[in-house]
């Protein structure tokens, strides 16, 4: 990787000599073997569609999802000629109907939005968070360096689960709590639990370039700190952290799915008006309940959380294929 | 290397296989009906115990001076007779001849004076201790101050509490062992002529002082300590895996015909797939299921639905904004929609009422039809009162405790009212254990929510007067009414049954006069019961399983 | 390496104290306590629950609840010294009555062993499903890693994926409709946990997501290492196929995989909350759970500080695996 910035900075020079192939740099090149990932490529595709459903979801739902529809509820899926309690589907409900009537369909599409939201929001604070603290850490050493690595100790001596359940209990009634329904609680404790472990990759990262050749040409010529670490050093630990953070997203969905189970996520709301309106982690709790009147409640969210989590998890192993091509296919 | 992978993996297995293969069970009689009571109990200790699933066990194991039969009707126990005296402020109860533990054992009245004590006790601490306090001296010594009261003081105090185990000759009885010792005295501190069922709750239950000393503070996980006088005896108690009960042959009804096994299963999907599978003869059945239990021709016979001992209303602060207007609350319990509720949220399992005793229960008033849906009325009621209109309400959260289930239901209640009202009522989930915290107290308690009272034992007094006296249940809406509390003092001290039940109903009418909450609905049992499972006696108040008022009725045949 | 054993066993006084007290001002932070049941359960009077207060020392200051639960201190009510944490006493339960939290996670039911606890069981089915994950999780990443981009890899990753991607929750009821209820292969409900056969279903919902990870991370780490240098010496000097996968692939492919499974053995141990309400599994992960819920204080800081010293533990065994695994590892900082 290190070799590579140092040819890139030399670019000129090799720009005269070949003239012939067109300037590429690091990022279309990482770009070019993405988009030569099936895999990749398809994640891709299913999570922009996931975002644009998550965008348009009063658009697209047939339905006004918090509609009750009396004596409609618990129906099967519009294509189920007589579900398990005897209920035939109705054309106007794809998914069927939850418990009070509403529209599965309808709920799973608005799902989208918090689902898309709790994998992306947390991810970016944590990256920005772990990478400045390891970038600092790493480069400087020092007192900061021990208190990251003393606190990390902490942070991974904490049962994860146990740490949102607590803190979501212990500090929803306040107004951080209900801040976006609950949510930006949720990112909060999520957040911190998982800044550490970027902070330690970036870490890691950094120790090894600021022993290296052009970070030493930059330092001799009388660079600051702050100019190598993000002129010099952050370039060259990017890929790492792309990578990281397209693994983080699928964590982040499920842990909100399972706090949902747990009764613990998002905070319903009654106005139609409102942007989160329901989790799949909530609609998988109602499906788990109803599993033997309505199973299709429990599939339909089940499926859409395991194909996000499938198409962030494709993404990340290309993203690592694209920008690390020594580990072609390795994960 | 590869030999050390394979070394330390075999190791894992075989370490789990080895750890899991010692042998045990215990031979079972013949029949044993397999019950899922859902949670496992934390404590079975009868003077420390409240939950339903604890009661269960106790149920099963001890039995009172009195008992309650399948009607509900208190009716003797261990004592074989009781009496009051002319102002009912003594009883007096008399202990059928030879009566004996599960080992055999004497059983006599100084071991009911010892349990009534020690539920007493301060230093026991028991979470349900408040319910015999109408015994003379009781609340007195429960409520000592233990860090500042000498020894002395307690001791009196103590010995104030008008408990007291008699020989036939009229003398304080001196041991356990003491055959002649079968009358116990209460005093009563006020007369109370329905104290003789509060003594046939779990809190008397004569649990062994010697077995508990031995067992220490945690003697109740033995089996070996859980000696008691009731129709089943505890086999084995594996924490939330299995408890096990066999026949007490020297119980002096007879002897059950089937063993009790409880298993606990919380999730309801499992334990009803569970139950389809022949695992389980008896389960609870969730709403859920209903409908798929309802459509199988072999399933629906079996379910068992019937009446609870719950009534759940929506309780309105009545200090707080705009539920200090009575026309609001009227308003809002005209617009309560108890039927659709019922249908659509219960799915049928529940009853709605618009009276606080539930039906099946003595005080039942089944004239009372105020305040029943009407979406006409509920708009007059509003355009009447001080706020004129919908919009010109102030906000109105309603606040519940957030599981799932409660979730959908406050989501359609919230519906509802938009419907009939205009109203848009603001949601506020709380965790659990939060929401019982805030409706304790009479500052913190939401501005609306919907709260239920359950039986402790079949009598008007528990309903009405427990909950709403000033100072009772009812005070932390911040209901206080001088003319109900007159009344039901004077209910409460009338000794005549028919005149006592006059004022009780009178004082039910008066109660609901001024809406301060909007009745709602009656819970139902729901349960799943093998057809196989015969001789199965249902009350409004079985704990966590039907036919637990007498397991002896109980038979397999299949 | 007394030394350095020393050095990490001391370095966890300070973690365990940080711990315990961010635990302590979150959980006594969230309101209610533990008199406060849910609403359809019986409620504690007041003078029920001053006197239960006074009993447990919950009336007192909050620092003095602390050093009472870490050093110890004397009961109001008896006036005897009773030791905290430092002598191993985790204090009482505050739902079951009478216990400790030591005694209820580690006392097995009257004459059974140890392995009855709830704390054995834990660990005997965290060991299972572990088992379970490396028996199937590694022979599968290796095998995709040499077959790479063959359909066989391609079945491992998205067996791989679906385990990474679906909850356990979701596994759970469907292994049960499909196996116990459809099939009749195992029964749902376990009559006892003296079999070997009921264990087999709990520790595939419970190991499936260490699987999944286990078999990405084995792929991945061998791929990189069949492209190092000694691989092609050590084909190059004639080796059998066989020897250069076992002896020099698999071996030095482990290492990042044991890092993974250490943690992972503390999270099973302490995760099986999901299998407890579904099988009725006798373990500690509900306990876990719940005492949240139920503001039972100690059981909270007890579970907690298990699974701080459980990591803490399973990290360090960790760092003798590699020993074994590489022989140029030294265990020195």
């Amino acid at each position: 990787m290190a070799e590579q910035a140092t040819l890139e900075q030399k670019a000129p020079v090799a720009d005269l000599n070949e003239v012939v192939t067109p300037h590429r740099d690091l990022m279309m090149d990482a770009w070019y073997r993405l988009t030569k990932n099936k895999g990749a490529v398809a994640g891709m595709i299913v999570i922009a569609a996931f975002i644009l459903v998550a965008i348009f979801a009063d658009k697209l739902s047939p339905h006004n999802p918090l509609q009750l529809n009396s004596g409609k509820d618990f129906l099967p899926p519009a294509f189920v000629e007589k579900g398990p309690n005897g209920k035939a589907g109705d054309s106007s409900f794809l998914f069927g109907t939850d418990t009070l009537g509403r529209d599965v369909f309808s709920r799973t599409i608005y799902g989208a939005r918090v689902s898309m939201v709790v994998g992306i929001i947390p991810t970016a604070i944590i990256i920005l968070i772990g990478t400045l603290v390891g970038l600092y850490s790493g480069y400087k050493g020092g007192w900061i360096d021990n208190l990251l690595m003393r606190f990390t100790d902490v942070v991974y001596a904490f049962p994860d689960l146990l740490f949102f359940i607590i803190v979501m209990i212990s500090l929803r009634d306040t107004p951080i709590g209900t801040m976006l329904n609950g949510l930006f609680l949720l990112f909060l404790a999520l957040a911190i639990v998982n800044w550490v472990g970027v902070a330690r990759i970036v870490r890691g990262q950094v120790l090894s370039l600021r022993e290296k050749e052009f970070v030493e040409a930059a330092r001799s010529i009388g660079a600051k700190d702050s100019r190598i670490m993000f002129k010099h050093i952050l370039p060259n630990s990017l890929s790492p952290i792309i990578i990281t953070a397209a693994t983080t997203v699928p964590g982040m969905i499920i842990t909100e799915a399972i706090l949902g189970y747990l009764g613990l996520g998002l905070i319903p709301s009654t106005n139609p008006q409102d942007f989160f309106l329901t989790s799949w982690g909530a609609l998988l709790l109602d499906g788990q309940t109803a599993i033997n009147g309505q199973p299709w409640a429990l599939l339909f969210p089940a499926i859409c959380v395991s194909l996000v989590v499938l198409a962030f998890t494709f993404v990340g192993d290309g993203l690592r294929d694209a920008l690390d091509p020594r580990l072609q296919g390795t994960q | 290397m590869r030999s050390k992978w394979f070394v330390v993996v075999s190791l894992l297995v075989l370490a789990s296989f080895i750890l899991g293969a010692c042998a045990k069970a215990p031979a079972a009689p013949s029949q044993t009906l397999r019950v899922n009571l859902g949670s496992y109990p934390d404590t079975i200790d009868p003077q420390k115990s409240s939950f339903v699933n604890e009661i269960a066990h106790l149920k099963l194991m001890y039995e009172g001076l009195t008992r309650l039969d399948a009607k509900l009707e208190t009716v003797p126990g261990a004592a074989e007779k009781w009496e009051y005296n002319s102002d009912a402020t003594e009883l007096t109860f008399t202990l059928r001849a030879n009566l004996k533990y599960s080992d055999g054992s004497l059983l006599n009245a100084k071991r009911f004076e010892y349990s009534i004590l020690r539920n007493i006790d301060p230093n026991t601490a028991g979470e349900y201790a408040s319910i015999t306090d109408d015994i003379a001296g009781a609340a007195e010594w429960r409520g000592a101050d233990l860090a500042k009261a000498t020894p002395e003081e307690l001791a009196a105090l103590k010995a104030a509490v008008k408990v007291q185990a008699l020989d036939s000759k009229g003398n304080p009885c001196t041991g356990y062992d003491q055959k002649d010792c079968n009358t116990l005295k209460i005093g009563l501190k006020q007369p109370a002529p329905y104290f003789h069922t509060v003594m046939s709750l779990w809190v008397t239950y004569p649990a062994k002082q010697e077995l508990i000393e031995q067992g220490g503070e945690s003697w109740y996980v033995d089996p070996k300590f859980q000696l008691g006088n009731g129709p089943m005896v505890l086999s084995t108690l594996e924490p939330t895996v299995q408890g096990l009960f066999t026949p007490n042959n020297y119980y002096w009804r007879g002897t059950a015909k089937v063993n009790i096994e409880f298993r606990y299963i919380t999730d309801s999907a499992v334990s009803f797939n569970a139950y389809k599978n022949g695992e389980f003869d008896i389960v609870p059945l969730a709403a859920e299921d209903l409908a798929t239990v309802t459509q199988d021709a072999t399933l629906n016979p079996e379910k068992m639905v019937y009446p609870g001992s719950c009534t759940y209303a929506f309780m309105f602060h009545q200090l707080k904004e705009p539920f200090t207007d009575q026309k609001v609350r009227e308003a809002f319990a005209y617009g309560l929609d108890r039927a659709g509720w019922v249908t659509d949220v219960l799915k049928g399992l529940g009853s709605p009422t618009l009276t606080w005793i539930p039906k099946g229960f003595p005080g039942y008033d089944a004239q009372e039809n105020r305040w029943g849906y009407d979406p006409a009325k509920a708009q007059e009621a509003l355009a009447a009162s001080s706020y004129g209109s919908a919009d010109k309400l102030p906000e109105i959260t309603a606040t519940f405790s957030d599981t799932p289930r409660n979730r959908t239901r406050n989501e359609w209640l919230a519906a509802k009212y938009k419907e009939v009202l205009g109203i848009d009522i603001k949601l506020n989930p709380v965790e659990a254990t939060t929401y019982t915290a805030l409706t304790k107290d009479i500052n913190t308690a939401p501005q609306m929510y919907i709260l239920g009272w359950c039986a402790d034992y079949p009598d008007p007094q528990n309903w009405l007067s427990v909950y709403w006296k000033t100072g009772g249940f009812g005070q932390r809406i911040g209901y206080s009414n001088p003319d109900l509390d007159a009344k039901l003092n004077e209910a409460d001290s009338t000794v005549d049954p028919t005149k006592r039940m006059t004022l009780y109903a009178e004082a039910q009418k008066m109660l609901t006069d001024t809406a301060p909450v909007a009745f709602f609905w009656n819970n139902v049992n729901s349960y799943m019961v093998k057809p196989y499972v015969k001789g199965i006696q249902t009350t409004p108040m079985d704990s966590g399983w039907p036919g637990d008022i007498d397991p002896l009725s109980i038979t397999i045949e299949k | 390496m007394t030394g350095y054993l020393a050095k990490r066993l001391l370095w966890l006084i300070p973690v365990i104290l940080i711990v315990a007290g961010i635990t302590f001002i979150l959980m006594h932070n969230a309101p209610g306590g533990p008199w406060d049941r849910d609403l359809s359960s019986r409620q504690v009077d007041p003078t029920a629950q001053r006197l239960l207060n006074e009993f447990y020392g919950l009336n007192k200051p909050l620092w003095r609840q602390f050093t009472a639960y870490m050093v110890g201190d004397t009961n109001t009510r008896t006036g005897k010294w009773v030791c905290g944490l430092v002598c191993g006493n985790m204090g009482p339960s505050y739902r079951i009555r009478g216990m400790s939290v030591q005694q209820y996670l580690f006392n097995p039911p009257p004459n059974r062993s140890f392995l009855y606890s709830k704390f054995g069981y834990s660990i005997r089915l965290a060991l299972l499903a572990l088992a379970f994950a490396i028996l199937i999780g590694l022979p599968m990443g290796v095998i995709s890693a040499l077959k790479q981009n063959t359909w066989i890899d391609y079945i491992n990753l998205f067996i791989a994926t679906v385990g990474i991607s679906v909850p356990n929750f979701v596994i759970a009821i469907f292994l049960i409709i499909i196996f116990a209820s459809t099939l009749h292969w195992v029964s749902i409900v376990p009559l006892s946990w003296d079999e070997f056969n009921v264990w087999i279903l709990p520790s595939i919902v419970l190991g499936f997501g260490v699987l999944a990870r286990t078999a990405r991370l084995s792929r991945a780490t061998m791929l990189e290492v069949m492209r190092q240098d000694y691989i092609r010496t050590a084909r190059a000097k004639g080796l059998v196929e066989r020897i250069v996968v076992v002896r020099h692939m698999i071996k030095n492919a482990m290492i990042p995989v044991v890092t993974y499974l250490g943690p992972a053995l503390a999270g099973l141990i302490t995760g099986s909350f999901i299998i407890e309400t579904m099988f009725g599994f006798p373990g500690m992960g509900r306990a876990y759970v719940t005492a949240i819920s139920q503001r039972d204080y100690s059981m909270i800081m007890g579970t907690t500080l298990i699974y701080a010293i459980l990591v803490a533990v399973a990290n360090l065994s960790v760092d003798f695996v590699y020993v074994l695994l590489d022989p140029r590892i030294k265990l020195t900082e």
